[in-house]
């Protein structure tokens, strides 16, 4: 029969074709948007094994160098720079380096080098023992774009003893396994965020499938009638239907994962953690991507599956119309128990470690898409109810009584735009969080000297008169610890000269803005903001694919009967204010507890009322816009499918 | 019965690409005439069914209903008429399977600007004539094919329409349901003085007709009276 299904679709003609590529297209569309969210992992991973080796494991004895990692500024980016003190010249070097660095020499990254080449010396190359030495290999670099320095220090190097911004390590071997239980790191923040992100668009990805999956089950009806009629059973019937969707289905998620590794290289161009990534490690590994089209093939199968339920095919060869379940409300238990896991999860969120932080807060989504799945159909149906009743005109009462004939069928075009909402109420109050996080200073440099020191502020007045920077310069009383200098350069345009001119005034203390201080935390913030906008965008945009492919599909399971209608005087557009009625009212209802429910499972993280801030009102209202657009644009795609079905010339009988 | 045609087709000739489907064809019709036409598949029929109630566009020949040209109307101003003064009965699936019967039977009364109230109230008012009483809120999918066929009916004349059109009515029914449900079209039509076009293959149909034209390859080949 798979043999069958698949010759039915090679010699079906140009509709069976273009209706494959319409299936195929948002099958692949949505395994390539999967492929990149598993690729942000994927990369986070490369990211850090790469860099390891700039927390390496710590020697109880004899170690290979003293390590020392700073972030240094120039030119508004950061640059990590690794002190290595009385390095071991026969150790095994970091990676990216063919050898250990000898005391004074200095590595830099391809990134540095072209820097160091455009900013003049007294900006940025005034600050390092001597000319860069050579360049850093790939080995040992976060991004191409990222801008590292390796400097040899002799023993003894005052770089080891000056307060600042990260400790000093006797490295053990860069080759040494790091133990395991590492302290908090950033890439673990950005890890779980990331899968969170994959949680919250794996969702409206699935629905795609299924809508895509639906819309073929309705083009195949009469077909699956005839083969039927011939003697085919039920369960041959069922095979032949999927068979074709999954072929279909794994062909198209091999060209998205092809799509994904051939957009790789613009992907890597998305900035997390302050740089962009080499294309390789945006490309999830060949297993994952195995897998990734095997998950796809799978729920593409599931969901046709779940289509033909619908369809009913007598022995006789009649397609008959399932009567569709109605939603009960036992769904409202299912809310309920979601509810009941989202007050659990928002306890342990208290306790887990950051590690696990992620998945924790996966099962608080999948709870909240959960109930907003549940609840949808229930909705739908008190909603056609109401307009059923009061309708006084055709579109609203063919759309009232569509709503409630099938409450699951009409919430499935509108599921993957409520979950969008979902998504967006959920990142609402986050971006209004993180928005107001970061005020510090950008213009003031700040360095610390040792306890005790003195005639830094004449120093470093000194310094800045003779290379002509007019500044004011204060010793600060409350520093944390050691002595604080506050310089404050009259021209902004001349920070680099001034920090490149201070640099040396306490030998290995790095001179930064308080905001460049504070740059870690702003990255965090420009990232949620960027990945918030990125998902939403994201979800949205699968969500309308899916409701206009679901839109279709409804459109073709009514084909006959919108046909006659029209044939006896219906007019085409009170047919379409009713699809739009039956589409516009449910998702604004849905959207509304949507909306709810996203905030609800934000709120471990920060108060719903912050949503109500600019930056959260600014989202929200952009959402409503672009959702209603959306759904309006979708239903609007299959009108011109509507009017094909209905065409008096399509009979063709004589 | 009233012997000035209300609908009339006239030197008629449709072509599909290079396939002439129908050639030279006059037919009319007159209120509370019923009329029949027969043909094998593939003879025209339905294309003449459906150049007559504007639904396609002759190539060549005119269709008045009443006085009024029909085939040089806009597709729009078609549509209106098809809504306001013809009715339709097809073979099956016609019925919104969302609907009530009764609410399928008010639908052209309500696309006409009914208020809903009314036009459920005058829906409902053909059930008992057409045995169909108590059947009222029951959907498609709970009511037999006969029963289908009769609200069908039911929706074609509620709007009292000029002409009807069916088309192939008993195609899908065994044939003592078929005979019942076209002596019950055919006597509704000649009652309310409504003239009636029915395409059919069926012998049977053709004879409760008061007069047949048959086509073959597009082209009258016989219109008779039966006897």
């Amino acid at each position: 029969m798979i043999g069958l299904a698949l010759r039915l679709l090679r010699l079906g003609g140009r509709r069976a074709w273009a209706s494959a590529g319409l299936v195929g297209a948002g099958a692949a569309v949505a395994t390539t948007l999967l492929t990149i969210a598993v690729g942000a992992l994927h990369g986070l991973d490369e990211r850090e094994s790469r860099t390891a080796w700039r927390a390496p494991a710590v020697a109880a004895a004899d170690p290979v160098a003293q390590l020392r990692l700073r972030t240094d500024s120039a030119a508004g980016r950061s640059i990590t720079q690794i002190d290595l003190v009385a390095p071991v010249a026969t150790a095994a070097p970091p990676p990216g380096l063919p050898r250990m660095p000898a005391p004074g020499e200095v590595w830099v990254s391809p990134a540095l080098a072209e820097l160091l080449g455009t900013l003049p010396a007294d900006e940025l190359a005034a600050r390092y023992p001597g000319p860069a030495t050579g360049l850093l290999g790939e080995a040992g670099l976060q991004s191409p774009d990222e801008l590292v320095a390796v400097i040899g220090r002799p023993a003894g190097d005052p770089v080891l003893t000056v307060p600042g911004n990260s400790d000093v390590a006797p490295v053990a071997g860069f080759d040494v396994p790091r133990p395991a239980g590492r302290d908090y790191a950033m890439t673990d923040v950005y890890r779980q965020l990331t899968i969170v992100a994959v949680a919250l668009v794996v969702f409206p990805v699935a629905g795609l499938l299924g809508a895509s999956a639906r819309l073929s089950a309705a083009r195949r009806s009469e077909r699956l009638a005839t083969l039927r009629l011939l003697g085919a059973s039920a369960r041959q019937v069922t095979v032949v239907a999927v068979a074709e969707v999954t072929a279909v289905a794994a062909v198209a998620a091999v060209v998205g994962v092809l799509l994904e590794w051939a957009l790789s290289p613009l992907v890597a161009m998305i900035p997390l953690a302050g740089n962009g990534w080499f294309a390789a490690d945006v490309r999830p590994g060949l297993l994952a991507c195995l897998a990734i089209v095997a998950g796809v093939a799978l729920l593409a199968t599931a969901s046709a599956v779940g289509g033909l339920r619908q369809v009913v095919v007598g022995p006789l060869g009649v397609v008959r119309r399932q009567r569709p379940q109605g939603a009960r409300w036992l769904r409202l238990l299912g809310v309920a128990v979601a509810l009941v896991v989202l007050l659990v999860v928002n306890s342990a969120l208290q306790v887990v470690s950051v590690d696990a932080m992620g998945i924790v807060f996966v099962v608080a989504i999948l709870a909240m898409f959960g109930s907003v799945a549940l609840i949808g159909p229930l909705v739908v149906r008190v909603l056609g109810s109401r307009m059923a009743r009061g309708a006084g005109s055709v579109p609203g009462l063919l759309a009232g009584r569509r709503l409630l004939d099938d409450p699951k069928g009409a919430f499935r075009p509108l599921a993957g735009l409520t979950l969008a909402v979902f998504v967006a109420g959920f990142l609402a109050p986050m971006t209004a969080v993180v928005a107001g996080t970061v005020t510090a200073d950008p213009s003031m440099l700040r360095l610390t000297a040792p306890a005790g020191a003195t005639g830094l502020e004449d120093a470093a007045r000194a310094r800045l008169v003779s290379i002509g920077i007019p500044a004011s310069v204060d010793t600060v009383d409350d520093a944390r610890e050691g002595v604080g200098l506050a310089v404050l350069p009259a021209d902004p345009a001349q920070l680099d000269r001034a920090r490149t001119a201070l640099d040396g005034l306490v030998p290995g203390a790095v001179v930064q803005t308080g905001a460049e201080q504070e740059h870690e935390g702003a990255m965090l913030v420009e990232d949620l903001q960027r990945g918030a906008l990125v998902v939403l965008v994201a979800t949205f945009l699968v969500a309308a694919t899916a409701t206009g492919t679901a839109a279709a599909a409804r459109v073709l399971d009514h084909r006959h009967t919108l046909r006659l209608l029209t044939l006896a005087g219906t007019p085409l557009v009170a047919l379409d204010r009713a699809r739009r009625a039956e589409t516009v009212r449910p998702l604004f209802a849905n959207g509304a507890i949507a909306l709810v429910l996203g905030l609800a499972c934000a709120s471990p993280f920060a108060a719903a009322a912050k949503a109500l801030e600019p930056s959260g009102l600014l989202l929200l209202a952009g959402v409503l816009v672009a959702g209603t657009a959306l759904v309006l644009a979708a239903t609007a795609a299959s009108r011109p499918l509507l009017r094909s079905v209905t065409a008096p010339d399509r009979e063709g009988s004589r | 019965m009233n012997n000035a045609p209300i609908l009339s087709g006239s030197r008629l000739t449709k072509r599909f690409g290079a396939s002439t489907v129908l050639s030279d064809v006059n037919v009319a019709v007159s209120p509370g005439e019923t009329l029949a036409i027969t043909g094998p598949s593939g003879s025209g029929k339905s294309t003449l069914l459906h150049c007559l109630a504007g639904i396609l566009r002759p190539d060549e020949g005119v269709v008045r209903l009443g006085a009024e040209r029909v085939d040089t109307l806009s597709e729009g101003a078609r549509t209106a008429l098809r809504l306001q003064r013809m009715g339709f009965v097809f073979q099956f699936g016609q019925l919104l399977p969302e609907l009530p019967a009764v609410e399928n039977v008010a639908l052209p009364l309500m696309l006409g600007g009914v208020p809903r109230r009314e036009a459920v109230r005058r829906a409902a008012a053909w059930f008992p004539s057409l045995g169909l009483a108590g059947l009222e809120l029951r959907r498609p999918g709970q009511l037999s094919g006969g029963q289908e066929q009769r609200v069908a009916i039911a929706r074609a004349l509620v709007a009292e329409p000029a002409v009807v059109f069916a088309d192939e009515p008993t195609g899908a029914l065994d044939s003592a349901t078929g005979r019942q449900v076209v002596e019950l079209l055919c006597g509704l039509a000649v009652r309310t003085g409504t003239a009636l076009v029915v395409v059919t293959h069926d012998p049977d149909v053709a004879a409760a007709c008061h007069r047949t034209v048959a086509l073959r390859d597009g082209r009258v080949v016989r219109a008779e009276v039966p006897a």
